[in-house]
Protein backbone atom coordinates (compact mmCIF):
# COMPACT_ATOMS: atom_id res chain seq x y z
CA UNK A 1 0.00 0.00 0.00
CA UNK A 2 1.22 3.43 -0.90
CA UNK A 3 1.72 5.80 1.99
CA UNK A 4 0.55 8.73 -0.09
CA UNK A 5 -3.01 8.18 -1.30
CA UNK A 6 -3.54 8.90 -4.96
CA UNK A 7 -5.95 11.78 -4.47
CA UNK A 8 -6.35 12.53 -8.17
CA UNK A 9 -7.35 8.94 -8.90
CA UNK A 10 -9.79 8.90 -5.96
CA UNK A 11 -11.49 12.05 -7.16
CA UNK A 12 -11.56 10.73 -10.73
CA UNK A 13 -13.25 7.59 -9.38
CA UNK A 14 -15.66 9.73 -7.37
CA UNK A 15 -16.58 12.27 -10.05
CA UNK A 16 -16.37 11.48 -13.75
CA UNK A 17 -16.12 14.89 -15.40
CA UNK A 18 -17.40 13.67 -18.75
CA UNK A 19 -20.75 12.92 -17.08
CA UNK A 20 -20.98 16.50 -15.83
CA UNK A 21 -19.76 18.18 -19.00
CA UNK A 22 -21.95 16.06 -21.30
CA UNK A 23 -25.10 16.79 -19.28
CA UNK A 24 -24.24 20.46 -19.03
CA UNK A 25 -23.73 20.55 -22.79
CA UNK A 26 -27.05 18.73 -23.29
CA UNK A 27 -28.79 21.49 -21.33
CA UNK A 28 -27.04 24.23 -23.31
CA UNK A 29 -28.11 22.56 -26.55
CA UNK A 30 -31.72 22.13 -25.40
CA UNK A 31 -31.87 25.81 -24.37
CA UNK A 32 -30.18 26.99 -27.56
CA UNK A 33 -32.84 25.16 -29.58
CA UNK A 34 -35.50 27.41 -28.06
CA UNK A 35 -33.37 30.57 -27.99
CA UNK A 36 -36.13 32.82 -29.36
CA UNK A 37 -38.30 32.03 -26.36
CA UNK A 38 -35.33 32.06 -24.02
CA UNK A 39 -34.60 35.68 -24.94
CA UNK A 40 -37.90 36.67 -23.34
CA UNK A 41 -36.91 34.88 -20.11
CA UNK A 42 -33.44 36.35 -19.95
CA UNK A 43 -34.04 39.85 -21.31
CA UNK A 44 -37.56 40.96 -22.11
CA UNK A 45 -39.42 40.10 -18.91
CA UNK A 46 -36.74 41.17 -16.40
CA UNK A 47 -36.14 44.42 -18.27
CA UNK A 48 -39.86 45.20 -18.08
CA UNK A 49 -39.71 44.65 -14.34
CA UNK A 50 -36.52 46.67 -13.97
CA UNK A 51 -37.84 49.63 -15.94
CA UNK A 52 -41.29 49.58 -14.32
CA UNK A 53 -39.95 49.38 -10.79
CA UNK A 54 -36.87 51.59 -11.14
CA UNK A 55 -38.50 54.32 -13.20
CA UNK A 56 -42.20 53.96 -12.37
CA UNK A 57 -42.26 53.10 -8.69
CA UNK A 58 -38.92 54.87 -8.26
CA UNK A 59 -40.48 58.18 -9.21
CA UNK A 60 -43.14 57.80 -6.49
CA UNK A 61 -40.64 56.67 -3.84
CA UNK A 62 -37.94 59.26 -4.24
CA UNK A 63 -34.40 58.71 -2.92
CA UNK A 64 -33.30 55.95 -0.57
CA UNK A 65 -30.45 57.20 1.58
CA UNK A 66 -27.58 56.42 1.58
CA UNK A 67 -27.86 54.74 -1.83
CA UNK A 68 -29.31 57.61 -3.82
CA UNK A 69 -32.19 57.09 -6.22
CA UNK A 70 -34.61 54.17 -5.74
CA UNK A 71 -33.41 52.80 -9.10
CA UNK A 72 -29.87 52.48 -7.72
CA UNK A 73 -31.25 50.82 -4.60
CA UNK A 74 -33.52 48.36 -6.37
CA UNK A 75 -31.39 47.40 -9.43
CA UNK A 76 -29.04 44.92 -7.67
CA UNK A 77 -32.06 43.34 -5.95
CA UNK A 78 -33.80 42.76 -9.27
CA UNK A 79 -30.61 41.43 -10.86
CA UNK A 80 -30.16 38.87 -8.06
CA UNK A 81 -33.89 38.04 -7.84
CA UNK A 82 -34.12 37.34 -11.57
CA UNK A 83 -31.05 35.12 -11.40
CA UNK A 84 -32.71 33.25 -8.53
CA UNK A 85 -35.78 32.52 -10.65
CA UNK A 86 -33.58 31.10 -13.40
CA UNK A 87 -31.67 28.80 -11.06
CA UNK A 88 -34.73 27.63 -9.18
CA UNK A 89 -36.79 27.09 -12.33
CA UNK A 90 -34.05 25.04 -13.97
CA UNK A 91 -33.52 22.75 -11.01
CA UNK A 92 -37.13 22.34 -9.94
CA UNK A 93 -39.41 22.48 -12.97
CA UNK A 94 -36.95 21.31 -15.64
CA UNK A 95 -35.37 18.68 -13.40
CA UNK A 96 -38.82 17.39 -12.44
CA UNK A 97 -39.66 17.02 -16.13
CA UNK A 98 -36.48 15.01 -16.58
CA UNK A 99 -37.51 12.72 -13.74
CA UNK A 100 -41.00 12.28 -15.19
CA UNK A 101 -39.75 11.66 -18.73
CA UNK A 102 -37.27 9.05 -17.42
CA UNK A 103 -34.39 11.03 -18.84
CA UNK A 104 -32.30 10.66 -15.67
CA UNK A 105 -33.03 6.95 -15.78
CA UNK A 106 -31.47 6.78 -19.24
CA UNK A 107 -28.53 8.88 -18.08
CA UNK A 108 -27.98 6.55 -15.11
CA UNK A 109 -27.72 3.51 -17.39
CA UNK A 110 -24.53 5.16 -18.69
CA UNK A 111 -21.51 5.21 -16.35
CA UNK A 112 -22.96 8.22 -14.51
CA UNK A 113 -23.78 8.71 -10.82
CA UNK A 114 -26.51 10.75 -9.15
CA UNK A 115 -23.85 13.05 -7.67
CA UNK A 116 -22.69 13.85 -11.22
CA UNK A 117 -26.26 14.59 -12.30
CA UNK A 118 -26.60 17.00 -9.35
CA UNK A 119 -23.28 18.68 -10.23
CA UNK A 120 -24.38 19.09 -13.85
CA UNK A 121 -27.74 20.55 -12.82
CA UNK A 122 -26.04 22.99 -10.45
CA UNK A 123 -23.52 23.93 -13.13
CA UNK A 124 -26.29 24.69 -15.57
CA UNK A 125 -28.38 26.56 -12.99
CA UNK A 126 -25.26 28.65 -12.36
CA UNK A 127 -24.83 29.19 -16.09
CA UNK A 128 -28.38 30.50 -16.35
CA UNK A 129 -27.86 32.67 -13.29
CA UNK A 130 -24.70 34.14 -14.88
CA UNK A 131 -26.35 34.80 -18.24
CA UNK A 132 -29.29 36.46 -16.51
CA UNK A 133 -26.96 38.62 -14.42
CA UNK A 134 -25.08 39.79 -17.51
CA UNK A 135 -28.34 40.54 -19.36
CA UNK A 136 -30.25 42.34 -16.60
CA UNK A 137 -27.12 43.81 -15.01
CA UNK A 138 -26.05 45.03 -18.46
CA UNK A 139 -29.26 47.04 -18.79
CA UNK A 140 -28.88 48.47 -15.31
CA UNK A 141 -25.30 49.43 -16.16
CA UNK A 142 -26.58 51.06 -19.37
CA UNK A 143 -29.06 53.13 -17.37
CA UNK A 144 -26.28 54.11 -14.98
CA UNK A 145 -27.89 52.37 -11.97
CA UNK A 146 -25.02 49.93 -11.49
CA UNK A 147 -21.36 50.84 -12.03
CA UNK A 148 -19.50 48.66 -14.52
CA UNK A 149 -16.87 48.01 -11.84
CA UNK A 150 -19.44 46.07 -9.81
CA UNK A 151 -20.00 43.51 -12.59
CA UNK A 152 -17.20 41.03 -11.69
CA UNK A 153 -18.44 40.94 -8.12
CA UNK A 154 -22.05 40.50 -9.28
CA UNK A 155 -20.94 37.51 -11.38
CA UNK A 156 -19.47 35.91 -8.25
CA UNK A 157 -22.79 36.51 -6.50
CA UNK A 158 -24.53 34.90 -9.50
CA UNK A 159 -22.45 31.75 -8.93
CA UNK A 160 -23.68 31.70 -5.33
CA UNK A 161 -27.28 32.22 -6.52
CA UNK A 162 -26.92 29.32 -8.97
CA UNK A 163 -25.57 26.91 -6.36
CA UNK A 164 -27.94 27.85 -3.53
CA UNK A 165 -31.15 28.06 -5.54
CA UNK A 166 -30.21 25.24 -7.87
CA UNK A 167 -29.80 23.15 -4.73
CA UNK A 168 -33.16 24.27 -3.32
CA UNK A 169 -34.83 23.58 -6.66
CA UNK A 170 -33.41 20.05 -6.73
CA UNK A 171 -34.73 19.34 -3.24
CA UNK A 172 -38.23 20.20 -4.43
CA UNK A 173 -37.83 18.21 -7.67
CA UNK A 174 -36.66 15.18 -5.69
CA UNK A 175 -39.40 15.41 -3.05
CA UNK A 176 -42.46 16.48 -5.07
CA UNK A 177 -44.76 13.58 -5.88
CA UNK A 178 -46.71 15.64 -8.43
CA UNK A 179 -46.31 18.77 -10.47
CA UNK A 180 -48.86 20.42 -8.17
CA UNK A 181 -46.68 19.81 -5.13
CA UNK A 182 -43.75 21.13 -7.15
CA UNK A 183 -45.51 24.46 -7.73
CA UNK A 184 -45.00 25.16 -4.00
CA UNK A 185 -41.38 25.99 -4.75
CA UNK A 186 -42.65 29.08 -6.57
CA UNK A 187 -45.57 30.08 -4.36
CA UNK A 188 -43.89 29.36 -1.02
CA UNK A 189 -40.21 29.90 -1.79
CA UNK A 190 -39.28 31.89 -4.88
CA UNK A 191 -41.98 34.57 -4.89
CA UNK A 192 -41.86 35.39 -1.15
CA UNK A 193 -38.05 35.47 -1.29
CA UNK A 194 -38.14 37.77 -4.31
CA UNK A 195 -40.15 40.34 -2.34
CA UNK A 196 -38.92 39.89 1.25
CA UNK A 197 -35.16 39.61 0.84
CA UNK A 198 -34.33 43.29 0.81
CA UNK A 199 -34.62 43.63 -2.96
CA UNK A 200 -37.43 46.17 -3.06
CA UNK A 201 -37.17 47.65 0.43
CA UNK A 202 -34.52 47.39 3.17
CA UNK A 203 -35.05 44.46 5.51
CA UNK A 204 -35.02 46.82 8.52
CA UNK A 205 -38.40 48.32 7.58
CA UNK A 206 -40.00 44.93 8.37
CA UNK A 207 -41.60 44.38 11.81
CA UNK A 208 -39.01 43.46 14.44
CA UNK A 209 -40.06 39.82 14.68
CA UNK A 210 -39.84 39.33 10.88
CA UNK A 211 -36.43 40.91 10.48
CA UNK A 212 -34.32 37.93 11.65
CA UNK A 213 -36.44 35.63 9.49
CA UNK A 214 -35.74 37.80 6.46
CA UNK A 215 -32.01 37.77 7.24
CA UNK A 216 -31.98 33.99 7.52
CA UNK A 217 -33.76 33.61 4.18
CA UNK A 218 -31.29 32.39 1.54
CA UNK A 219 -31.70 35.27 -0.93
CA UNK A 220 -31.11 38.09 1.59
CA UNK A 221 -27.34 37.62 2.01
CA UNK A 222 -26.88 37.54 -1.76
CA UNK A 223 -28.90 40.76 -2.23
CA UNK A 224 -26.94 42.34 0.60
CA UNK A 225 -23.57 41.52 -0.98
CA UNK A 226 -24.75 42.77 -4.38
CA UNK A 227 -25.90 46.06 -2.95
CA UNK A 228 -22.59 46.43 -1.14
CA UNK A 229 -20.80 45.85 -4.44
CA UNK A 230 -22.95 48.42 -6.24
CA UNK A 231 -22.58 51.02 -3.50
CA UNK A 232 -18.88 50.24 -3.11
CA UNK A 233 -19.11 50.09 0.70
CA UNK A 234 -18.22 46.48 1.52
CA UNK A 235 -17.68 45.66 5.21
CA UNK A 236 -17.66 42.61 7.49
CA UNK A 237 -21.43 42.21 7.21
CA UNK A 238 -20.95 41.45 3.53
CA UNK A 239 -18.22 38.93 4.27
CA UNK A 240 -20.53 37.26 6.79
CA UNK A 241 -23.36 37.22 4.26
CA UNK A 242 -21.11 35.68 1.60
CA UNK A 243 -19.95 33.06 4.11
CA UNK A 244 -23.56 32.24 5.00
CA UNK A 245 -24.49 31.79 1.33
CA UNK A 246 -21.41 29.63 0.72
CA UNK A 247 -22.34 27.48 3.72
CA UNK A 248 -25.85 27.01 2.35
CA UNK A 249 -24.48 25.99 -1.05
CA UNK A 250 -22.12 23.47 0.54
CA UNK A 251 -24.85 22.02 2.76
CA UNK A 252 -27.44 21.75 -0.02
CA UNK A 253 -25.26 19.69 -2.36
CA UNK A 254 -25.09 16.42 -0.37
CA UNK A 255 -28.74 16.81 0.63
CA UNK A 256 -29.78 17.10 -3.02
CA UNK A 257 -27.67 14.04 -3.90
CA UNK A 258 -29.22 11.92 -1.16
CA UNK A 259 -32.81 12.93 -1.96
CA UNK A 260 -32.44 12.59 -5.72
CA UNK A 261 -30.76 9.20 -5.31
CA UNK A 262 -33.69 8.07 -3.19
CA UNK A 263 -36.07 9.28 -5.88
CA UNK A 264 -34.25 7.73 -8.83
CA UNK A 265 -32.72 4.50 -7.55
CA UNK A 266 -35.37 2.28 -6.01
CA UNK B 1 -16.80 -17.21 -17.51
CA UNK B 2 -20.46 -16.34 -18.02
CA UNK B 3 -21.15 -12.88 -19.39
CA UNK B 4 -24.00 -12.37 -16.89
CA UNK B 5 -24.21 -14.23 -13.61
CA UNK B 6 -26.99 -13.85 -11.03
CA UNK B 7 -26.74 -15.82 -7.79
CA UNK B 8 -29.48 -15.91 -5.13
CA UNK B 9 -30.53 -12.46 -6.21
CA UNK B 10 -33.09 -10.83 -3.93
CA UNK B 11 -34.85 -7.46 -4.11
CA UNK B 12 -37.15 -6.46 -1.30
CA UNK B 13 -39.45 -3.43 -1.22
CA UNK B 14 -40.43 -3.31 2.45
CA UNK B 15 -41.92 -6.71 3.17
CA UNK B 16 -42.55 -7.46 -0.52
CA UNK B 17 -39.98 -9.63 -2.27
CA UNK B 18 -40.07 -8.52 -5.92
CA UNK B 19 -37.16 -10.83 -6.75
CA UNK B 20 -36.87 -13.79 -4.42
CA UNK B 21 -33.67 -15.77 -4.90
CA UNK B 22 -33.02 -15.80 -8.62
CA UNK B 23 -29.98 -17.66 -10.04
CA UNK B 24 -29.06 -17.81 -13.71
CA UNK B 25 -26.12 -17.50 -16.09
CA UNK B 26 -25.92 -16.10 -19.60
CA UNK B 27 -23.02 -17.10 -21.84
CA UNK B 28 -21.28 -14.62 -24.14
CA UNK B 29 -23.20 -14.25 -27.39
CA UNK B 30 -26.30 -15.88 -25.99
CA UNK B 31 -29.79 -14.40 -26.00
CA UNK B 32 -31.47 -15.09 -22.70
CA UNK B 33 -35.10 -14.34 -22.00
CA UNK B 34 -36.93 -13.65 -18.78
CA UNK B 35 -40.48 -14.71 -19.43
CA UNK B 36 -43.30 -14.04 -17.05
CA UNK B 37 -46.44 -12.09 -16.32
CA UNK B 38 -46.46 -8.54 -14.95
CA UNK B 39 -45.08 -8.50 -11.42
CA UNK B 40 -42.96 -11.62 -11.91
CA UNK B 41 -39.75 -9.70 -11.19
CA UNK B 42 -38.41 -9.32 -14.74
CA UNK B 43 -38.10 -5.55 -14.74
CA UNK B 44 -36.68 -5.45 -11.21
CA UNK B 45 -33.99 -7.99 -12.18
CA UNK B 46 -33.03 -5.88 -15.19
CA UNK B 47 -33.06 -2.66 -13.20
CA UNK B 48 -30.64 -4.20 -10.71
CA UNK B 49 -28.38 -5.16 -13.59
CA UNK B 50 -28.50 -1.63 -15.00
CA UNK B 51 -27.66 -0.10 -11.62
CA UNK B 52 -31.10 1.53 -11.33
CA UNK B 53 -32.10 -0.53 -8.32
CA UNK B 54 -29.80 -1.41 -5.39
CA UNK B 55 -29.56 -5.16 -4.72
CA UNK B 56 -30.98 -6.38 -1.40
CA UNK B 57 -28.88 -9.58 -1.30
CA UNK B 58 -27.18 -12.06 -3.57
CA UNK B 59 -24.68 -11.28 -6.31
CA UNK B 60 -24.95 -10.03 -9.83
CA UNK B 61 -21.97 -9.91 -12.18
CA UNK B 62 -21.50 -8.68 -15.71
CA UNK B 63 -18.30 -9.65 -17.54
CA UNK B 64 -16.96 -10.82 -14.18
CA UNK B 65 -17.56 -7.45 -12.51
CA UNK B 66 -19.79 -7.09 -9.48
CA UNK B 67 -22.70 -4.75 -10.26
CA UNK B 68 -22.75 -3.21 -6.77
CA UNK B 69 -19.01 -2.70 -6.35
CA UNK B 70 -18.09 -1.87 -9.94
CA UNK B 71 -21.33 -0.29 -11.12
CA UNK B 72 -19.64 2.29 -13.28
CA UNK B 73 -17.46 -0.24 -15.08
CA UNK B 74 -20.44 -2.55 -15.58
CA UNK B 75 -22.57 0.23 -17.04
CA UNK B 76 -19.74 1.15 -19.40
CA UNK B 77 -20.19 -2.20 -21.17
CA UNK B 78 -24.00 -2.32 -21.02
CA UNK B 79 -26.61 -1.02 -23.42
CA UNK B 80 -29.93 -0.66 -21.65
CA UNK B 81 -33.39 -0.14 -23.12
CA UNK B 82 -35.90 0.53 -20.38
CA UNK B 83 -39.64 0.08 -20.82
CA UNK B 84 -40.22 3.82 -20.92
CA UNK B 85 -37.70 4.42 -23.78
CA UNK B 86 -36.40 7.39 -21.77
CA UNK B 87 -35.84 9.52 -24.86
CA UNK B 88 -34.85 13.16 -24.58
CA UNK B 89 -37.90 15.07 -25.81
CA UNK B 90 -35.99 18.35 -26.06
CA UNK B 91 -33.52 17.06 -28.65
CA UNK B 92 -33.81 15.60 -32.14
CA UNK B 93 -33.48 11.87 -32.77
CA UNK B 94 -29.90 12.30 -33.94
CA UNK B 95 -28.97 14.52 -31.00
CA UNK B 96 -30.34 11.86 -28.64
CA UNK B 97 -27.85 9.38 -30.06
CA UNK B 98 -24.89 11.77 -30.24
CA UNK B 99 -25.47 13.05 -26.72
CA UNK B 100 -25.66 9.55 -25.26
CA UNK B 101 -22.48 8.50 -27.05
CA UNK B 102 -20.68 11.56 -25.70
CA UNK B 103 -22.07 10.96 -22.21
CA UNK B 104 -20.67 7.42 -22.16
CA UNK B 105 -17.27 8.62 -23.31
CA UNK B 106 -17.00 8.73 -27.10
CA UNK B 107 -15.31 11.76 -28.63
CA UNK B 108 -17.70 14.20 -30.31
CA UNK B 109 -16.55 13.09 -33.74
CA UNK B 110 -16.92 9.40 -32.90
CA UNK B 111 -20.36 10.03 -31.36
CA UNK B 112 -21.49 11.75 -34.57
CA UNK B 113 -20.16 8.90 -36.69
CA UNK B 114 -21.79 6.19 -34.55
CA UNK B 115 -25.09 8.09 -34.48
CA UNK B 116 -25.06 8.11 -38.28
CA UNK B 117 -24.27 4.39 -38.39
CA UNK B 118 -27.01 3.28 -36.03
CA UNK B 119 -29.58 5.57 -37.67
CA UNK B 120 -28.74 3.79 -40.90
CA UNK B 121 -28.91 0.34 -39.31
CA UNK B 122 -32.36 1.13 -37.94
CA UNK B 123 -33.46 2.78 -41.21
CA UNK B 124 -34.13 6.03 -39.36
CA UNK B 125 -31.80 8.35 -41.34
CA UNK B 126 -34.72 10.16 -42.92
CA UNK B 127 -36.14 10.97 -39.46
CA UNK B 128 -32.81 11.78 -37.84
CA UNK B 129 -33.42 15.49 -37.54
CA UNK B 130 -37.05 15.19 -36.44
CA UNK B 131 -38.27 15.98 -32.98
CA UNK B 132 -38.63 12.86 -30.86
CA UNK B 133 -42.26 13.80 -30.18
CA UNK B 134 -43.03 13.46 -33.91
CA UNK B 135 -41.91 9.82 -34.09
CA UNK B 136 -44.35 6.89 -33.94
CA UNK B 137 -44.29 4.43 -31.04
CA UNK B 138 -42.36 1.89 -33.09
CA UNK B 139 -39.79 4.45 -34.17
CA UNK B 140 -39.35 5.67 -30.61
CA UNK B 141 -38.66 2.14 -29.41
CA UNK B 142 -36.20 1.57 -32.23
CA UNK B 143 -34.51 4.88 -31.46
CA UNK B 144 -34.20 3.80 -27.82
CA UNK B 145 -32.58 0.53 -28.94
CA UNK B 146 -30.36 2.49 -31.33
CA UNK B 147 -29.27 4.71 -28.45
CA UNK B 148 -28.20 1.67 -26.43
CA UNK B 149 -26.09 0.50 -29.39
CA UNK B 150 -24.27 3.78 -30.07
CA UNK B 151 -21.47 2.80 -27.71
CA UNK B 152 -21.09 -0.79 -29.02
CA UNK B 153 -22.05 -2.50 -25.76
CA UNK B 154 -20.95 -6.06 -24.94
CA UNK B 155 -24.24 -6.79 -23.26
CA UNK B 156 -27.62 -5.39 -24.26
CA UNK B 157 -30.48 -5.38 -21.77
CA UNK B 158 -33.97 -4.97 -23.23
CA UNK B 159 -37.05 -4.65 -21.07
CA UNK B 160 -40.04 -5.80 -23.12
CA UNK B 161 -38.67 -4.64 -26.48
CA UNK B 162 -41.92 -5.00 -28.42
CA UNK B 163 -44.63 -4.27 -25.85
CA UNK B 164 -47.19 -1.83 -27.19
CA UNK B 165 -46.00 -1.97 -30.80
CA UNK B 166 -48.14 -2.77 -33.82
CA UNK B 167 -47.43 -6.10 -35.61
CA UNK B 168 -45.37 -4.47 -38.36
CA UNK B 169 -43.15 -2.61 -35.90
CA UNK B 170 -42.78 -5.73 -33.74
CA UNK B 171 -41.44 -7.79 -36.61
CA UNK B 172 -39.15 -4.94 -37.51
CA UNK B 173 -37.74 -4.83 -33.98
CA UNK B 174 -37.30 -8.61 -34.04
CA UNK B 175 -35.38 -8.47 -37.31
CA UNK B 176 -33.11 -5.81 -35.92
CA UNK B 177 -32.53 -7.73 -32.70
CA UNK B 178 -31.79 -10.87 -34.71
CA UNK B 179 -29.18 -8.93 -36.69
CA UNK B 180 -27.73 -7.66 -33.44
CA UNK B 181 -27.58 -11.20 -32.12
CA UNK B 182 -25.66 -12.35 -35.19
CA UNK B 183 -23.07 -9.68 -34.45
CA UNK B 184 -22.16 -11.58 -31.28
CA UNK B 185 -23.67 -9.31 -28.63
CA UNK B 186 -25.04 -10.91 -25.47
CA UNK B 187 -28.71 -10.11 -25.03
CA UNK B 188 -30.82 -10.24 -21.90
CA UNK B 189 -34.45 -9.49 -22.59
CA UNK B 190 -37.74 -9.70 -20.79
CA UNK B 191 -41.04 -10.36 -22.43
CA UNK B 192 -44.50 -11.63 -21.75
CA UNK B 193 -45.00 -12.63 -25.38
CA UNK B 194 -44.42 -16.32 -26.01
CA UNK B 195 -43.87 -15.84 -29.73
CA UNK B 196 -41.22 -13.23 -29.06
CA UNK B 197 -39.40 -15.52 -26.63
CA UNK B 198 -39.62 -18.44 -29.06
CA UNK B 199 -38.36 -16.34 -31.97
CA UNK B 200 -35.43 -14.59 -30.29
CA UNK B 201 -34.23 -16.44 -27.20
CA UNK B 202 -31.64 -19.22 -27.06
CA UNK B 203 -32.58 -19.97 -23.47
CA UNK B 204 -35.35 -18.82 -21.17
CA UNK B 205 -36.15 -18.53 -17.52
CA UNK B 206 -39.80 -18.62 -16.62
CA UNK B 207 -40.41 -16.24 -13.73
CA UNK B 208 -43.32 -16.12 -11.40
CA UNK B 209 -43.65 -14.11 -8.18
CA UNK B 210 -39.95 -13.31 -8.14
CA UNK B 211 -38.79 -16.93 -8.61
CA UNK B 212 -37.54 -18.94 -11.56
CA UNK B 213 -39.95 -21.83 -12.11
CA UNK B 214 -37.81 -23.48 -14.77
CA UNK B 215 -35.07 -22.71 -17.26
CA UNK B 216 -34.02 -24.14 -20.61
CA UNK B 217 -34.19 -23.77 -24.39
CA UNK B 218 -37.69 -23.20 -25.75
CA UNK B 219 -37.97 -26.80 -27.16
CA UNK B 220 -36.69 -28.26 -23.86
CA UNK B 221 -39.23 -26.32 -21.87
CA UNK B 222 -42.03 -27.26 -24.23
CA UNK B 223 -41.10 -30.97 -24.13
CA UNK B 224 -40.72 -30.99 -20.34
CA UNK B 225 -43.86 -29.11 -19.41
CA UNK B 226 -46.22 -29.34 -22.35
CA UNK B 227 -45.20 -32.58 -24.03
CA UNK B 228 -44.94 -33.22 -27.74
CA UNK B 229 -48.44 -32.09 -28.64
CA UNK B 230 -51.37 -30.29 -27.13
CA UNK B 231 -55.05 -31.02 -27.53
CA UNK B 232 -57.65 -28.32 -27.66
CA UNK B 233 -61.00 -29.63 -26.60
CA UNK B 234 -63.97 -27.48 -27.47
CA UNK B 235 -67.11 -28.31 -25.54
CA UNK B 236 -70.53 -26.72 -25.47
CA UNK B 237 -72.01 -25.48 -22.22
CA UNK B 238 -73.94 -28.70 -21.35
CA UNK B 239 -70.97 -31.03 -21.94
CA UNK B 240 -68.45 -28.89 -20.14
CA UNK B 241 -68.91 -30.38 -16.67
CA UNK B 242 -68.71 -33.91 -18.12
CA UNK B 243 -65.53 -33.12 -20.07
CA UNK B 244 -64.00 -31.57 -16.99
CA UNK B 245 -64.72 -34.74 -14.99
CA UNK B 246 -63.46 -37.06 -17.73
CA UNK B 247 -60.16 -35.19 -18.11
CA UNK B 248 -59.65 -35.06 -14.35
CA UNK B 249 -60.45 -38.80 -14.00
CA UNK B 250 -57.95 -39.59 -16.78
CA UNK B 251 -55.30 -37.69 -14.79
CA UNK B 252 -54.71 -35.20 -17.57
CA UNK B 253 -53.28 -31.72 -17.07
CA UNK B 254 -55.54 -29.12 -18.56
CA UNK B 255 -56.48 -25.51 -18.34
CA UNK B 256 -59.98 -24.31 -19.05
CA UNK B 257 -60.24 -21.11 -21.04
CA UNK B 258 -63.84 -20.22 -21.92
CA UNK B 259 -65.27 -22.98 -24.11
CA UNK B 260 -61.80 -24.44 -24.64
CA UNK B 261 -59.85 -27.01 -22.61
CA UNK B 262 -56.13 -26.92 -23.36
CA UNK B 263 -54.76 -30.32 -22.54
CA UNK B 264 -50.98 -30.61 -22.32
CA UNK B 265 -48.64 -33.56 -21.89
CA UNK B 266 -45.24 -33.57 -20.18
CA UNK B 267 -41.80 -35.20 -20.37
CA UNK B 268 -41.96 -35.30 -24.15
CA UNK B 269 -45.25 -37.19 -24.21
CA UNK B 270 -48.51 -36.10 -25.77
CA UNK B 271 -51.53 -36.05 -23.47
CA UNK B 272 -53.97 -38.93 -23.56
CA UNK B 273 -57.37 -37.55 -24.27
CA UNK B 274 -60.18 -39.98 -23.44
CA UNK B 275 -63.17 -40.36 -25.76
CA UNK B 276 -65.38 -37.39 -25.07
CA UNK B 277 -69.02 -37.21 -26.08
CA UNK B 278 -70.17 -33.80 -27.33
CA UNK B 279 -66.65 -32.38 -27.62
CA UNK B 280 -64.44 -31.55 -30.56
CA UNK B 281 -60.74 -32.37 -30.20
CA UNK B 282 -58.06 -30.55 -32.23
CA UNK B 283 -54.39 -31.50 -32.02
CA UNK B 284 -51.58 -29.03 -32.49
CA UNK B 285 -47.88 -28.71 -31.65
CA UNK B 286 -47.27 -27.73 -28.03
CA UNK B 287 -45.78 -24.27 -27.56
CA UNK B 288 -44.35 -22.01 -24.89
CA UNK B 289 -47.73 -20.64 -24.03
CA UNK B 290 -48.77 -24.12 -22.90
CA UNK B 291 -45.60 -24.30 -20.80
CA UNK B 292 -46.30 -20.98 -19.29
CA UNK B 293 -49.90 -21.72 -18.45
CA UNK B 294 -49.03 -25.09 -16.99
CA UNK B 295 -46.11 -23.75 -14.91
CA UNK B 296 -47.70 -20.52 -13.83
CA UNK B 297 -50.87 -22.41 -12.89
CA UNK B 298 -48.80 -24.66 -10.69
CA UNK B 299 -46.82 -21.75 -9.28
CA UNK B 300 -50.03 -20.03 -8.26
CA UNK B 301 -51.46 -23.22 -6.76
CA UNK B 302 -48.41 -23.61 -4.52
CA UNK B 303 -48.79 -20.18 -2.95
Amino acid sequence: MSAVPNVAADVAELIRWRSVSALWWRHVLALARVWRVAVTWFVVEPVFVLVAVALGIGRMVGDVPPYGSYAVFVAPGIVVGTAMFHAIFECSWSAFQRIQQHLYETVLTAPVTVAEIVLAELAFATTRSLVSTVAVGGFAIGFGWIPLSALPGLLLVAVGVGLVFGGIGLLFAALSPTVHALSLVFTLVATPLYFFSGSFFPVDVLPDWLEPVAWAAPLTPLVHVSRGLVAGDLDWSHAAAAGYAAGLAVALFPLAVVLLRRRLLK
Amino acid sequence: MPEIEARDLVKRFGAFRAVDGVTFEVAAGETYGLLGPNGAGKTTTMRMLAGLSPITSGTLRVAGLDVTRHGRAVRACLGVVTQSDGLDEELTARQNLEMFGYLVGLSRREARRRAREVLEFFALEARGDDEVADLSGGMRRRLAIARALVVRPRVVVLDEPSTGLDPESRVRVWEELAALKRSGVTLLMSTHYMDEAETLCDRLAILHSGRILDEGTPPELVARHAGSAAAEVRADAESRERVRQALANAGQRFREVGALFRVTGRNGQAPEVPALQGAQVTWRAANLEDVFLSLAGRGLAEE
